[in-house]
């Protein structure tokens, strides 16, 4: 699975978000995630991908951003 | 400030029939039993023990998926409980604006258990399935004040928001202290009940060594759960959740509320001897402090809903307690234990029992204890209602009577005729 895949696998079961209203340029916030769901979609991630998110890392604001964070640290566990 | 005379405007609960309030009520007073037998797939040896669950009751429906999945099912069931007072009551969901601040409106709970589990689900993660971290989430489901955290912040509620834990009083205790705040003026209107749900592997299994549990099968299950019988054999643990809105007489016919009855005295004490065996000297200190709060003598008492939980030395301990109090009328208290129905709630029995109270009081019925054949001769000297009966109802008690000897009693009144 992709990461815009886990994102609206895990929105769905959640909050009960449809998959076509997760696209890049949507706002996580408004989609119902806030900073405790935040940290459970993160947990989910690393999880799944056997990532880890540096806690330093400015928060993802939308879909794109989320994306484009879990796309460069898999990219990074693969290298 | 002078007292303020309080009223009960919503009642709600999780019922473990599936149906709404009314039909709980009537359920109760035909005597039906909730309690059925539980068998979990737990390996190697699985949960099998009479139980009450709310099988009907989905959360994702109930309360929404994001809602939901903030909580573990003690603030489920606590959360939908809450809601149905609330409409009930006939206030609006969600922060009000304008003249009618909820800026100090509060939240008083009760839970014997909280989010055990939720913890317990980390415990089985974390050992059976070998993971090594928790979901972030585990905090904040488990803590022991989650249910009524939620339920301000779904009513909008800025007062008070608090949790008792105090094993079986649990929820009495939320009641009361709800109730004294209420009437001192300091909060319009309060919600306070309980949720609990004891199927927790652990917690179940800790219960069946206290060997105070009934036992039963799929045949017998429903029979279980024998209050004041002479062949009662233990209690039966159930989930579930009850809730109800306390309101300032005043406040509530202001907004010509509907009065389902009237919270009047609350009483409280520790027996202060031993942990599990309760003192008849302890529940009297508490059933005279009720009195007495509610400016009442026990000739006005027309029915008690007794702790009852059928345990062989719980039950006769409480019908001596009420015999003292009670005198020569005792004989003539009309005295039922509903748990032989709705069983054993812990945190949320004396929720769902007040609950009870109020409706007996509102209906003028007194539900019975079911399965009451044979009183057992240690239990007898009060009134004891085996069928549902109709008879004028005055003011009731209901009795919590919980392990650590806290003593909780509640009183309620029915609400005079030209407010009903």
């Amino acid at each position: 699975m992709d990461s815009i895949g886990l994102i609206r696998e895990f929105l769905e079961e959640r909050l009960g978000v449809t998959p076509e209203g997760v696209v890049p340029a949507a706002s996580l916030a408004e989609l119902g995630v806030d900073s405790l769901m935040m940290l459970e979609l993160i947990f989910e991630f690393e999880d799944r991908f056997g990532a880890k998110l540096s806690s330093g890392l400015a928060t993802p604001k939308t879909v794109g951003e989320m994306v484009t964070l879990m796309d460069s640290l898999i990219a990074e566990q693969k290298s | 400030m002078g007292q303020r005379r309080v009223a009960i405007t919503g009642l709600g609960l999780v019922s473990p029939y599936g149906g709404d309030l009314e039909d709980f009520f009537s359920r109760l007073i035909a005597g039906e039993s909730a309690i059925h037998h539980l068998l979990t797939d737990d390996v190697p040896r699985p949960l099998s023990m009479p139980f009450v669950s709310c099988p009907a009751f989905d959360p994702d429906t109930a309360l929404g998926k994001p809602l939901a999945s903030m909580m573990d099912r003690f603030a489920q069931l606590g959360m939908a409980a809450a809601f149905a007072a609330w409409d009930n009551a006939g206030l609006s969901r969600g922060n009000e604006s304008g003249t009618d601040s909820r800026e100090r409106w509060g939240c008083a709970w009760g839970t014997a258990l909280g989010g055990t589990l939720a913890y317990e689900k980390g415990y089985r993660e974390l050992w059976q399935q070998g993971r090594e971290r928790l979901s972030p989430l585990t905090v904040v489901l488990g803590m022991n004040n989650a249910a009524n955290a939620h339920i301000s912040i779904q009513l909008g509620l800025g007062g008070v928001s608090m949790s008792h834990t105090v094993a079986c009083a649990s929820s009495a205790v939320a009641i009361g202290e709800a109730f004294r705040r209420v009437r001192s003026g300091e909060a319009s209107i309060m919600l306070t009940g309980g949720s609990d749900v004891p199927q927790a592997y652990g917690v179940a299994r800790a219960w069946e060594a206290l060997r105070v549990m009934a036992p039963g099968n799929a045949e017998n299950a429903a029979f279980a759960c024998r209050p004041f019988a002479a062949d009662r054999r233990g209690l039966v643990l159930g989930e579930g959740g009850a809730a109800l809105v306390l309101e300032d007489w005043a406040h509530a016919q202001a907004r010509g509320a509907r009065i389902h009855g009237e919270i009047i005295g609350y009483g409280t004490s520790c027996d202060h001897s031993h942990l599990v065996k309760p003192e008849v000297a302890g529940q009297i200190r508490a059933l005279k402090d009720t009195l007495t709060d509610a400016g009442l003598t026990a000739d006005e008492i027309d029915y008690v809903n007794a702790h009852g939980t059928a345990t062989s030395e719980g039950d006769p301990i409480e019908i001596a307690a009420l015999r003292c109090i009670f005198g020569d009328r005792a004989s003539r208290l009309a005295v039922s234990a509903t748990k032989s129905m709705h069983g054993h709630l812990l945190g949320a029995a004396a929720a769902i029992e007040a609950i009870i109270t109020v409706l007996a009081l509102r209906e003028q019925t007194v539900p019975p204890t079911a399965h009451l054949q044979e009183i057992d001769p240690a239990c007898a000297g009060v009134d004891h209602v085996t069928s549902a009966r109709r008879q004028p109802l005055r003011a009731a008690l209901s009795n919590s009577f919980a392990f650590g000897g806290s003593n909780a009693v509640l009183a309620f009144r029915a609400a005079m005729p030209e407010t009903r």
